[in-house]
This record gives C-alpha cells, structure tokens and sequence, in this order.
C-alpha cells in the first residue's frame, strides 16, 4: 500500500512536470546509449587482446648434452611454477617432435632430409597463466644446468610487451571514460530533479507543514528518479538493439570470414546480457542521481 | 452541481449555543471525534507529554524577522488544554506569527514555545512532523496542494499519517461533508471559491482529530452565514475535548462567542480575557 502510493505520487510528479521528467529520461537515454555502445566495443577490444596474450608462450630449449637427470629437475622446477599459479601448462616437446612440426610447417620439407642429424633442440612449451608471468618464468629458470646454450630461453619479448600496455591502456581508458560518462549522468539526472524539486517546493512545503516526514516527502522524489533513469535505459537499449540488428550483425556477418583466418577468438558481451546491465545501470543512475540531490535539497 | 454553495440549503444551521446534553450534532461529532481526543490516551506516534500542564505556553518569546521587522515582542501566555481562545489584533500585530511558532515553522529569536508538554526548541528536526500532526492548522492562505482535489487534499494528511485506504475512503468523504462541501470532493483548489478552499483547509486540519486546533483567519472569506456555521462547528469540536486557537479580525463571532480573548498590538500582548469581545470591556479599541 505504501509502494503503491509513493508510486502513484511518483507518477503524479512527473505528470505535473512533464518537460523536467522528460529532460531527466534523455539525459538517462543518452547515457545508457553511450555505455551501451561502449561496453560491447571495450569488451571486444579486450577480449581481442586477451587471446593475443593466451598465446605468448615461453620456450626454454635443452641442451642436447643435458643428462635425464637435469632434464627432468628442470621439469620440476617449471611444474613447481605451475603449483604456484604462474604457468598454465608445460609441454615437453622432444628433438623428434620439433622436427615433426618443422616438417608441418615447411612449404618443402624436403630439405630437411639433407640434414645429417636433428639440429633441433628439445623443449618446453611453457604457457603462462599471464602474460606478464612470463618475466618470472624466465628468472627462475634462466640459470639452469640443462638450458641449452644458443638457444636458451625464447619468448617473443616485445609481442608480449606491447600487448599488455595496449591491454592496460584498454583497461584504464575504459574505466575512466565510464567512470566520467556515469558521473555526468548522475550529476545532470540529479539536476533535473533538483528542479523538479524547486518547481513543486511550496508543494512541498505544504506536505512538511501537515506533518509529512522527510522520506515521505522523499520517495516519490526518489521513484520518479529511478522511473525516468529505466524509461530512458529501455529507449537506449531498444535503439541499441536496432543498430546492433540493423548495422553491426550485418557488418560482422561479411567480416567473419576474415575474423576466423586471423585466428582471432574475440567475442563481446551477449545482447541480453547488456540489456541486463544497461537497465540496472538506468535505475541505479536516477536512483543516485536523486538521491544526491534530496540529501542536500529536501531537509525538513 | 449548479448550485452554489450558498444559495439553497445553508451549509450549516447554527442553532443558539448548544446545549451539550440535548444536541443531536454533538453526538455525531462525539462519534467523528472518537475516544482517543477525550480520554487522552496517547496515540502512536504523539509526541505530546502527558500531564495536566498547558496545552501552550510561550515564555519571553520574541520574534525578529529579518530586516529587523518584529514579529513578536516579549510574548508570555499560558493556553491551558481544552480551552477555546481567540487571538485578535490588527493586521500586521503578529497573530500569524504566534500561530507559525507554534507549528515550528519559526523559531523565536528569544525565549521559548512549549507544546503539549514539549519545549520545541529542543525538539529534534525529525520530531517536527509528529509535532505537526498532533496540532491541526488552518493556514490564513489555505495552503492547499494545487494539483489534488478537495478529496485527494484532506487524504494526504491521513496518508502522512499512515491511515490505511480503507479508513481514508471513509473518513474523507465524512469530514468534507462535515464541512458542507458535499459534491465538490473532486474539485481541484482552482475550482473552488475562495471560501471553498478555506473549509478543505479546515476539513485537511479536523481529519487527524488534532489535540490541538488552531485556524488563523478561518472565516476571512467566508459570508456570515457560513462563517457562523464553521464557527460552531469549531465550538463543537473544542467540546469533545481539543484545544481551539482561533486568530481572527471577525469581531461579530469573536463578541457573540464570549471567549478568552487574546489581544495583540504591534507584537505585544495588550489584553487578555476570560469571556470577553472583540474590544475592551471599556468599548475602546485596545490601545
Ligand atoms: N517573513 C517575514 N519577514 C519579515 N517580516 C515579516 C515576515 N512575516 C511577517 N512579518 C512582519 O511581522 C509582523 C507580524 O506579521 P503577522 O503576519 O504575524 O501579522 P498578522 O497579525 O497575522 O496580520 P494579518 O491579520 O494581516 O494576517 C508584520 O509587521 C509583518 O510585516
Ligand atoms: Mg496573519
């Protein structure tokens, strides 16, 4: 009963103040667009990146001299690393095995039976749980007995790095532009209701002098917050989901082809999902957007 | 509706004082009072300290406006429970003032307001709309929400207090009636006259069976007819037991009464009688 009225006089208040609730609803709208559009795109990039970064790994090569016995305290020590959460996987790949792929791979494998004997050395195929363990996997084991002296240990170094400042640089850029972007919302949505506030304040002050308490005074407010910030995330998604339609599945439809030859695994939030997300996001916007500005505007 | 609110049957009939005992209406307003106005009995939420002390008191109270205009200057009175008072005085001698004292929409500059027991500048801000809910207030300018009905207006103060719909469905239509405002529930202020507006305030202030009762001005738009009419309704209320202040330039219903007589001038109290009139007993105009 209580809900009820409050949403009934939620209601009321925007009906009186027509052109203010639909101010707030755009504001909401244009924010959720923007994050709509933005967190599909931020995750598309990362998860971009993310699948660069699964396929640094690390080879450390065996010295064909190495006895069994430094051969597999290497092994340990490299499934030690693995205990403590660093590497992902260590994969013994033999002399014989390396030459098998080298002959995968050759347009003319030919030339390999020329070879008096198998100059490939053996190794491990170490593939970190990040990419930026591949430093420490390096430490740990760059001193060992049974590395092989030319070869040694072999990670495409600058890949590696490059991909993970983009990576941060994705990251951090991300946040802070939807950190930005939600406080502007919340600040403008705020506004509209500071105003809403002021056009009905003898209203209001009428309410206190016949004994309403503060939060009496302040849910609707609050509803009328939280109704505008989801009218306007349903707009935004039902746009977003016309463009999505309309534009980027058939973009993507033409481009996939190309994507898969690039080897490429990178997905992006699924469209419920975000729906999900962006109509929260409308709520908790017009909910802090009034709640902000009844704290400081709506004392008894 | 094409009648008017005047014309035809009168909104109320004043018969001659009362007789408590052999008065059919005082038993319905008896009824629409119900016990809790009477026995004193705390209800939930009243914030009014039992005890035989006064209903009001003001004690030194001065009110300065801002720009140094005075509102109210060295005020002491006591206004015991129960009591029917008016408070008279030129416009501008501070009566409003003394009556938005009361409810805390002012604070004095100097001295102290007690309420029902409570001294309200030691009342914390979240008390002030249990304070308000006890006193019933006809504000001189209606304060009326503009974009509710007549109905939807008397409801929100039974809202605020947490009545449930069904005793809001009930009591509403009863009070408006009470008030003669039969077939105007649905009106918005804007479509009521001027004395229309005046008794939804008044209806808005009886709803919650205030303690105490205070209306300043509530005949100012008001035809003697009706005025007398909302006059004996207020009389009859302060004979279940709530406590009336009455702030008014009516001096016909003030003389006629014969009530405690309040007179303010420029701030100051400048009489104060038991069964008086609207004037001195000399017939002087109180200097
Ligand atoms: N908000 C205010 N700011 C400054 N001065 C004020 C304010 N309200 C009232 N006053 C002054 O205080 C004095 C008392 O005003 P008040 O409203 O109490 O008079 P009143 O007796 O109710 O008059 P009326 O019969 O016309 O309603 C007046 O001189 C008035 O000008
Ligand atoms: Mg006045």
């Amino acid at each position: 009963m209580r809900i009820g009225m409050f949403f009934r006089e939620a209601l009321r208040s925007i009906r009186a103040n027509a052109a203010i609730s639909v101010a707030a609803t755009v504001t909401a709208l244009i924010a959720v667009f923007i994050l709509g559009a933005f967190i599909p795109s931020f995750m598309y990039v990362r998860s971009a990146v993310d699948s660069q970064k699964a396929k640094v790994d690390v080879d450390v090569y065996i010295a064909d001299t190495a006895s069994v016995a430094q051969v597999n305290s290497l092994r340990d020590r490299l499934n030690g690393l693995r205990t403590d959460g660093t590497v992902a996987e260590v994969t013994y790949v033999s002399k014989e095995d390396a030459l098998r792929i080298m002959r995968e791979r050759l347009r003319d494998p030919s030339v390999l039976d020329e070879l008096p004997s198998n100059p490939l050395p053996a190794k491990f195929n170490v593939r970190p749980t990040d990419a930026e363990n591949a430093d420490v996997i390096v430490a740990a084991v760059k001193d060992d007995p049974a590395l092989d002296p030319t070869e040694g240990i072999v990670y495409p170094e600058s890949t590696a790095d490059r991909l993970l400042t983009a990576a941060k640089f994705v990251q951090w850029a991300g946040f802070v532009l939807i950190g930005i972007l939600l406080l502007a919302a919340v600040l403008l949505i705020g506004n509209t209701i500071r105003l809403s506030i002021f056009a009905r304040r003898r209203e209001v002050e009428v309410m206190r002098l016949v004994g309403a308490t503060n939060w009496f005074i302040r849910w609707p407010f609050m509803i009328e917050g939280v109704i505008c910030g989801l009218v306007g995330a349903v707009v935004a998604v039902g746009m977003l989901w016309g463009i999505k339609v309309g534009v980027v599945d058939a973009w993507a439809a033409g481009a996939d082809s190309a994507l898969t030859k690039t080897g490429s695994a990178a997905g992006t939030i699924a469209f419920p999902m975000l729906t999900l997300v962006l109509v929260g996001a409308g709520a908790l916007l017009g909910a802090i957007g009034s709640g902000i500005t009844l704290r400081r505007f709506l004392k008894v | 509706m094409s009648d008017g609110p005047d014309s035809g049957r009168p909104a109320f009939t004043l018969v001659e004082v009362p007789q408590a005992t052999e008065d059919p209406a005082q038993d319905d307003m008896a009824a629409l009072f119900s016990a809790p106005v009477q026995d004193g009995t705390r209800r939930k939420g009243d914030i009014f300290r039992p005890g035989p002390g006064p209903m009001v008191e003001f004690r030194g109270v001065t009110k300065t406006y801002q720009g140094n205009s005075r509102g109210l200057d060295d005020v002491s009175l006591r206004i015991g429970t129960g009591e029917f008072v008016f408070l008279v005085g030129p416009s501008g001698s501070g009566k409003s003032t003394f009556i938005r004292l009361i409810i805390r929409e002012l604070r004095p500059t100097e001295g102290s307001v007690i309420v029902g027991g409570r001294e309200l500048g030691e009342l914390r801000r979240g008390k002030v709309p249990y304070l308000r809910r006890a006193i019933g207030c006809v504000f001189q300018d209606f304060r009326l929400l503009p974009d509710r009905t007549a109905a939807e207006n008397v409801a929100y103060a039974l809202q605020v207090t947490g009545h449930k719909k069904a005793e809001v469905r009930r009591r509403v239509p009863e009070i408006l009636s009470l008030v003669g405002l039969d077939g105007k529930y649905d009106r918005l202020p804007r479509e009521l006259s001027g004395g229309e507006q005046q008794r939804v305030s008044i209806a808005r202030a009886l709803v919650n069976h205030p303690r105490l009762l205070i209306a300043d001005e509530p005949t100012g738009n008001l035809d003697p007819e009706t005025s007398l009419g909302i006059m004996d309704l207020l009389l009859r209320i302060n004979r279940t037991g709530t406590t009336v202040l009455v702030a008014t330039h009516d001096r016909h219903t003030v003389d006629r009464m014969q009530m405690r007589v309040i007179a303010l001038q420029e701030g100051r109290v400048v009489r104060d009688e038991e069964s008086s009139g609207y004037h001195d007993r000399t017939g002087e105009v109180p200097a």
